[in-house]
């Protein structure tokens, strides 16, 4: 048993299967789990951001990079997710179960749009590149419909929605009276993290995995080996929405706040942009360019610079032109040929 | 009506706008039978694979597989029925490795225990004859078209079919290549797999078929035993443009 979730853990359906990379994994999970002792705690809840955009990355590569669907609305779940979250917390506000059940609530309805939406786009087989648009359409319609929701008459229960100003005051995640803020909010994130990338790992190195990258590569030739390529093709999708979920609650619970843009436009390119800069076929690479593109936005804008979405979209012109498969799978094959392994070179 | 055979089509029909690409095809094959299918280009025998398959719809007729109808069935749910297919055009995984290519297939699609045993034998002794191996790493891209032509037929062989429809697998290949296709398509035939094979290189059809069936425009032009078919007159007028 322990050997099969080792084996499963392990397999190459990501970049690093040798030990000496584990003991490098190993290493780099204590120096995140250090870092808030060495820096003030302001430092590490600005880290706690970077991390909690990791689950709705790590969504984007298993739906775009292993399954061969592109979504360019991934951030509606996450905005479903944020603003649901702060609709059921915010009413059982006092009561310690509220911000649980805004958590179940969250995930509860972000799975049933991404259910509804993902039924009509693959069982009546929409072409795939028709996806990424219908995707787009979903959250720009939701970002219009959120954006005209201010005035008193737009509140549910006593949450305001905010209209573009957006809903405040969200309570943070809480478990019994302990709440989750500043370091503790960082570990909560890190190890929600952990836990999505060395599941998704899991399942991508599974039978299930498998035939999902099958699927990605030839969905003609995957269904005329006896599977229903439709089905699994909506189960990645809700699970990758689920995993937007995940960052859309941590974000509320994090910022105590959400406003339509976070479902606009520029926020729909970016987790495209962190999953094609970092390699959208591996996950490991698009979480390290996850916490690297999403420290340099933040450590800019934070300064008051303007040029931060211009730095992003160079990086993504410069993978687009030099590195089409992503930067850091080209330095991890790259390190693996100095390695001189194999495997590295087996993801694609 | 059910039917006693490995594939049975009823007056199939199939149109793309004004061209007929299956016109009342009444196809028969027997269990354990080994049949090919010849004619020249456009005659309509990958449109009758893919009308086989679910790839594409009948206009109208009746197909049955193991004696199941499967006519209204998705490509994925007459695969369950114990049909497997190659593309005309290799369709391996060419950017995932052999061991993953060959790990796709559900072999758990075979009902019964014996089923089984048979389709894993098969894929083992498909497997050594074409020298591949379950656990290699290799990139399909990087291994030669002969034997991703080969990793293809391991490939449905790995879902454990009792009806394989091959389509050109031999394309490409050197005499010897072909040859040993022959040798191992031969010995999955003994070993009581329905094999029916599209092909146009007359070496092969010669060295392997018993039985042969010529498509021409659309509609079976004639069937019957090899010799009989290759020195027919229409046929080979057939295959030099003369026939109407």
């Amino acid at each position: 048993m322990t050997s099969k979730i080792l084996h499963l853990i392990g397999g190459n359906a990501d970049i690093g299967t040798s030990k000496t990379f584990w003991i490098g994994f190993v290493i780099a999970v204590i120096l995140f789990a250090l870092y808030p002792t060495q820096v003030s705690e302001f430092r590490a809840s600005n880290a706690s951001y970077y991390l909690l955009n990791i689950p709705l990355a790590l969504g984007m590569a298993l739906l775009w990079g292993y399954c061969g669907v592109l979504s360019f609305g991934h951030v509606a779940y996450f905005g479903i997710a944020g603003y649901t979250y702060g609709i059921i917390a915010g009413n059982m506000a006092g009561n310690s179960l509220g911000s649980i059940a805004g958590v179940l609530g969250g995930l509860l309805a972000s799975a049933v749009v991404a259910g509804i939406f993902a039924y009509f786009v693959f069982y009546s087989r929409v072409r795939e590149w028709i996806i990424p648009i219908l995707t787009l359409v979903l959250t720009l319609l939701l970002e219009t419909f959120l954006g005209q929701t201010a005035g008193y008459q737009w509140r549910v229960g006593s949450v305001l929605l905010g209209g573009y100003n957006g809903m405040t005051g969200i309570p943070s995640f809480q478990i019994g009276s302990f709440v989750f803020m500043g370091n503790s909010f960082y570990y909560f994130c890190m190890v929600i993290v952990l836990a999505c990338y060395v599941g998704l790992r899991m399942l991508l190195n599974s039978k299930f995995g498998q035939v999902v990258t099958a699927i990605r590569e030839d969905p003609l030739r995957t269904e005329v080996f006896g599977y229903d390529i439709r089905a699994r093709q909506w189960l990645v999708f809700v699970l990758s929405a689920l995993l937007a979920a995940i960052s859309g609650l941590l974000y509320v619970q994090w910022g105590n706040y959400i406003t339509p843009s976070q479902v606009g436009l520029l926020s729909a390119a970016l987790p495209v942009i962190w999953a094609a800069v970092g390699g959208r076929t591996s996950l490991l690479a698009v979480l390290i360019a996850t916490i690297v593109l999403n420290w340099v936005t933040f450590t800019l804008s934070s300064q008051g610079n303007q040029y931060a979405m211009v730095i992003i979209g160079t990086a993504l012109v410069i993978t687009m032109v030099f590195f089409p498969r992503g930067i850091v799978i080209m330095i991890a094959e790259w390190i693996g040929k100095l390695t001189n392994r194999k495997n590295t070179t087996v993801i694609r | 009506m059910a039917s006693e055979y490995a594939l049975e089509t009823r007056n199939v029909n199939k149109r793309f706008g004004g061209v007929v690409a299956a016109n009342n095809i009444d196809l028969k094959i027997e269990p354990g039978e080994l049949r090919c299918i010849i004619g020249p280009n456009g005659a309509g025998k990958s449109t009758l694979f893919s009308l086989l398959c679910g790839i594409q719809r009948a206009d109208s007729g009746e197909i049955y597989i193991g004696g199941h109808n499967v006519t209204h069935m998705q490509p994925y749910k007459r695969v369950r029925h114990g049909i497997g297919l190659t593309f005309q055009t290799n369709r391996a995984y060419q950017e995932l490795s052999v061991k993953h290519n060959l790990m796709v297939p559900n072999p758990s699609l075979a009902v019964s225990k014996e089923a089984h045993q048979q389709g894993q034998e098969r894929l083992m002794l498909a497997l050594e004859e074409f020298g591949l191996d379950l656990n290699d790493d290799t990139l399909a891209s990087e291994i030669p078209h002969h034997t991703l032509q080969w990793l293809e037929i391991s490939m449905v062989l790995a879902g454990f079919p009792d009806l394989v429809l091959i389509d050109e697998p031999t394309a490409g290949m050197s005499r010897e290549e072909t040859d040993r296709t022959v040798t191992v398509l031969k010995k999955l035939n003994d070993s009581g797999l329905t094999i029916i094979v599209v092909e146009h290189d007359m070496h092969f059809v010669k060295s392997i078929a018993k039985k042969v069936t010529v498509l021409h425009q659309g509609r079976i032009f004639i069937e019957g035993n090899l010799d009989e078919v290759v020195t027919n007159e229409e046929v080979k007028k057939i295959y030099l443009g003369h026939a109407h």
